[in-house]
């Protein structure tokens, strides 16, 4: 037996030795670097650790950083809001034995799969007045046109819209998942007693599906962070400043003003966020949940 | 209160429950799938047509678009990210296949602490590791080249693989494994000659999902990329002028590069769940 616990060593140390080296070392310099103001076109201020602190202190003064925050937090709200109501209802629908829908479910996955760029030029082409059915629809009916992505209040929806069409997906196949795995005993004796339909699923189907959608919400939640092709190619984070969320922010100053140190301390922030999150899953509601 | 399906019962009822379930499905499903649809279209259109106001529906498809993208700089950095998805996706099955079989079968404890630690480094936003790397690879001269990519891949896809086929090495039943020490074969032996060629369809979804994770990336080629390792999905936002936008040739180079993965995708989408949610959840 001691001989076979160790093959298992040899088999699993090399995976670990360069899971460490491809992300605990990157870690730790990404955790350097936030406390230096580093900048790129300054090579003096590598490795200087004079003022620690002076990246993070300056987050809360830094107006673009807050307002970065405000965006992110109506971007992962309204998305995660969508598409657990969409996916949900969905999930409802597709719900049923039939082989025309078993087909039917395969189709609904392609808009999650797709690589990210695409969605967002998907998207684009749907945004954009001069090529997109949707203006020229809107226009048909007599209703205004608007330049979607150019215009301060609808660019963030309609990313919104984007997100939400490329990450339903999940809810809905997360949430039929749990539905699927649901015993049908408690739903006969709730029908048995007289219970409706809509009572049925308040207050039968639903908490029975708590524990799915509470882990789903937080999977979305963690990922709500990684907008970033859609507002890359959809926006730039315009106009102005009004679909900049952190992350694209973070990256902003990084590559494009070649402030790394700054950069660094606003990814150690996003950072900590999906930690605690990742956190909560894997302590209290990972463990609950089995889809299958 | 004939359902047989517990939960449908409520939604849908029987004959006309039936037909409004196909019918409301058959609209999202459109709906869903419209926007798709359309940019393939205008894959097929010259740039004057797809601009046509009202929009033609019946048009003379054209291949202009896709010669075009062919003759051009995206045909290299399409075989670009074949040979960067390919060899990060050996790359983590090689490592990553012998650690969760391991990790399958000894007995090291509960390892809720790995299981953090692949679900953070696999949740991580990009810029967390796309910095750190970035510097490193100044550095290192690693730039727009292809190792340089590979490597930063493994941080998602090592973990990936170390987690999903742990799940598919715990539904091979261990008794098949201890026949085998029984006749005499070492554990490395029952584990080549017993347990992996019965993995044969965990190998593959998983080899799949880390060869779409890598196709699918943007950010870490945006990044660490420039002309020499350009990778295809960042070929396309060249197609974006100051000019005007190309948008017959984005739409081709966009249908180009979804295609595999859709095709990937429908092979594997029975394990989707598992491979999204990195294991942390049996799916």
């Amino acid at each position: 037996m001691r001989r076979r616990e160790r093959v298992f060593v040899v088999l699993l140390s090399p995976a670990l030795l360069v899971l460490a080296v491809v992300t605990l070392a990157p870690f730790a310099f990404l955790l350097l670097t936030s406390l230096t103001p580093l900048n790129l076109a300054r090579p003096a201020t590598w490795w200087d650790l004079s003022r620690p602190l002076a990246n993070f202190a300056e987050l809360p003064e830094d107006g673009r950083f807050l307002n970065s925050l405000g965006v992110q937090l109506r971007l992962s709200f309204f998305t995660v809001l969508a598409q657990l109501l969409l996916g949900l209802g969905a999930a409802l629908l597709l719900n049923r034995d039939s082989r025309v829908l078993e087909a039917v479910r395969a189709l609904f996955i392609i808009p999650m799969v797709l690589p990210p760029i695409v969605v967002a030029i998907v998207w684009k082409v749907l945004f954009t007045p001069d090529i997109s059915v949707l203006n020229w629809s809107l226009g048909v009916v007599g209703l205004p046109q608007p330049a979607w992505l150019a215009d301060a209040r609808l660019a963030l929806p309609a990313i919104i819209v984007a997100d939400v069409w490329e990450w339903f997906p999940f809810t809905l196949l997360m949430l039929l998942a749990a539905l699927q795995m649901m015993p049908a005993e408690p739903l006969e004796a709730a029908r048995i007693d007289g219970a409706g339909p809509w009572q049925v699923f308040r207050h039968v189907v639903l908490p029975l599906l708590r524990p799915a959608i509470v882990v789903t919400v937080l999977f979305r939640l963690i990922e709500s962070v990684k907008a970033f092709p859609l507002i890359f190619i959809m926006t730039g984070g315009g106009p102005g400043t009004v679909t900049e969320a952190t992350n694209y922010y973070a990256f902003l100053q990084g590559f494009n003003y070649s402030l790394i140190g700054f950069s660094a301390a606003i990814s150690m922030v996003v950072l900590a966020g999906t930690f605690l999150v990742s956190y909560v899953i894997v302590r209290w509601v990972g463990a609950q949940v089995d889809v299958e | 209160m004939s359902s047989r399906r517990g939960v449908a019962g409520p939604i849908a009822r029987r004959g006309l429950g039936r037909t409004l379930t196909y019918g409301a499905s058959a609209a999202l499903l459109v709906v869903t799938l419209f926007p798709v649809l359309w940019l393939v279209q205008v894959s097929f259109k010259t740039d004057v047509e797809a601009m046509r106001v009202p929009p033609s529906v019946l048009f003379v498809p054209t291949l202009d678009n896709y010669a075009a993208v062919f003759q051009g700089k995206f045909a290299r950095s399409f075989v670009n990210s074949l040979i960067v998805s390919v060899s990060t996706t050996l790359t983590s099955m090689l490592l990553g296949v012998p650690a969760a079989y391991a990790l399958s079968r000894a007995s090291f404890g509960r390892s809720r602490g790995l299981a953090l630690w692949v679900l953070t480094t696999r949740m991580a936003p990009p810029i967390a590791f796309g910095i750190p790397f970035f510097l490193a690879y100044r550095w290192l001269g690693l730039i727009d080249t292809v190792f340089g990519l590979l490597v930063i891949y493994l941080t998602f896809n090592l973990s990936l693989v170390m987690w999903m086929m742990r799940t598919f090495f715990d539904g091979i039943p261990r008794s098949l494994e201890e026949a085998a020490a029984i006749d005499g074969a070492g554990p490395l032996q029952a584990f080549a000659r017993v347990t992996l060629p019965l993995s044969g369809p965990g190998l593959a979804t998983t080899a799949i999902f880390c060869f779409v994770f890598a196709w699918n990336d943007f950010f870490y080629a945006l990044v660490l990329t420039r002309s020499r390792t350009l990778m295809a999905p960042v070929a396309i936002v060249n197609f974006m002028n100051y000019e005007g936008w190309e948008w017959g040739r984005i739409g081709a180079a966009a249908t180009l590069i979804m295609l595999p993965v859709v095709v990937f995708a429908l092979a594997v989408r029975r394990y989707l769940i598992r491979g999204l949610t990195a294991g942390a959840l049996k799916g």
